[in-house]
């Protein structure tokens, strides 16, 4: 915690802020791309998303109260971001969100950045059926392998709830995928 | 038909790829946008609005000023010569005695100046004058 918050203090300092800056790109960009991307689903819009995160994660540093760890407010940045992203980009197509999530699925064959097999279109498929909620339990917990008291600090939920949305959405996906 | 189970399946990853070296450019795109986004922006336009909040200062104190500036103020002090007059004639108690206590001796000579009128002149004053014979009777 005191290392974090002398890190935080280069960031705001402008003669470090530069190289901290650097520093937290090298060690956060990954998983900052694969949380957004699991999201949005394609390359061109994680790109822009995470783009948004860490201008977002820069320009609010200064209001950073360290109530939460560093890691926990960016994810929780870039979770809004690729919410809001989404909303938007429905609103524009005039489609609903759900119509818009099965249509990029349908174009991930065709996508040249996406080398899967069947079985993980129908599990793309699946989780395209949960509520958003369940969606994120699911992915920040099955792919991305955090910890329940991570993402309980990240979604604001707590440990309990997080343990029954991921226990009803990885039945929902057994459901789905045993009968399709 | 098999009833499909994950936690008895392999792990499913979610197949997505990234274009080549995208992390190291990503960085490097990432700091070249970063300077746009410094509080210097803010502070410019922090002075900019400042300039605004000046000049609409300014504006205020000169539209406080026009009636004090502006020649057609009716809180002029020089008196309208047919106001005077009036006053003179109707409003007051001054007399043709008055007015003489308060002249300076070259004032009243100035007044005594006779005025040098032709005799034509004075005909053609009486013959148009339709007031004539009320002047002779008197």
């Amino acid at each position: 915690m005191q290392e974090e918050q002398e890190f935080i203090n280069h960031l705001l300092n402008p003669k470090t802020q530069n190289q901290a800056f650097q520093q937290l790109l090298q060690g956060y960009q990954r998983p900052l791309y694969n949380h957004i991307r699991n999201i949005v689903l394609n390359h061109d819009d994680a790109d822009d998303v995470l783009q948004n995160t860490f201008i977002k994660i820069f320009q609010n540093l200064k209001n950073f109260k360290g109530e939460s760890k560093l890691f926990s407010w960016m994810y929780r940045i870039a979770t809004n971001e690729s919410l809001t992203f989404l909303k938007q980009k429905s609103k524009t197509s005039g489609v609903s969100s759900e119509t818009l999530q099965n249509k990029t699925i349908d174009n991930l064959e065709a996508d040249v950045f996406f080398d899967g097999n069947e079985i993980q279109i129908k599990l793309q498929k699946a989780i395209a059926l949960l509520p958003e909620k369940q969606q994120l339990v699911f992915k920040m917990k099955y792919f991305q392998e955090l910890k329940y008291e991570e993402i309980s600090e990240i979604l604001g939920t707590s440990v309990g709830g997080l343990k029954a949305s991921y226990h009803l959405a990885v039945k929902k996906i057994e459901a789905f995928v045993s009968t399709n | 038909m098999k009833t499909f189970k994950l936690e008895n399946e392999p792990k499913i990853e979610t197949g997505f790829k990234t274009p080549d070296h995208y992390f190291e450019n990503f960085s490097i795109k990432m700091m070249e946008q970063l300077p746009k986004n410094e509080p210097k922006v803010i502070s410019i336009f922090q002075k900019r609005k400042t300039l605004i909040m000046m000049a609409v200062a300014a504006i205020l104190v000169l539209a406080l000023m026009i009636p004090i500036l502006s020649p057609s103020s009716t809180n002029t002090k020089e008196l309208d010569a047919a106001a005077l007059e009036n006053y003179i004639t109707y409003q007051s108690n001054v007399n043709q005695y008055d007015l003489i206590s308060v002249l300076e001796t070259e004032d009243i000579n100035n007044i005594k100046t006779g005025i040098a009128l032709e005799d034509a002149v004075i005909e053609d004053h009486l013959s148009t004058n339709s007031n004539l014979e009320n002047l002779i009777l008197e």
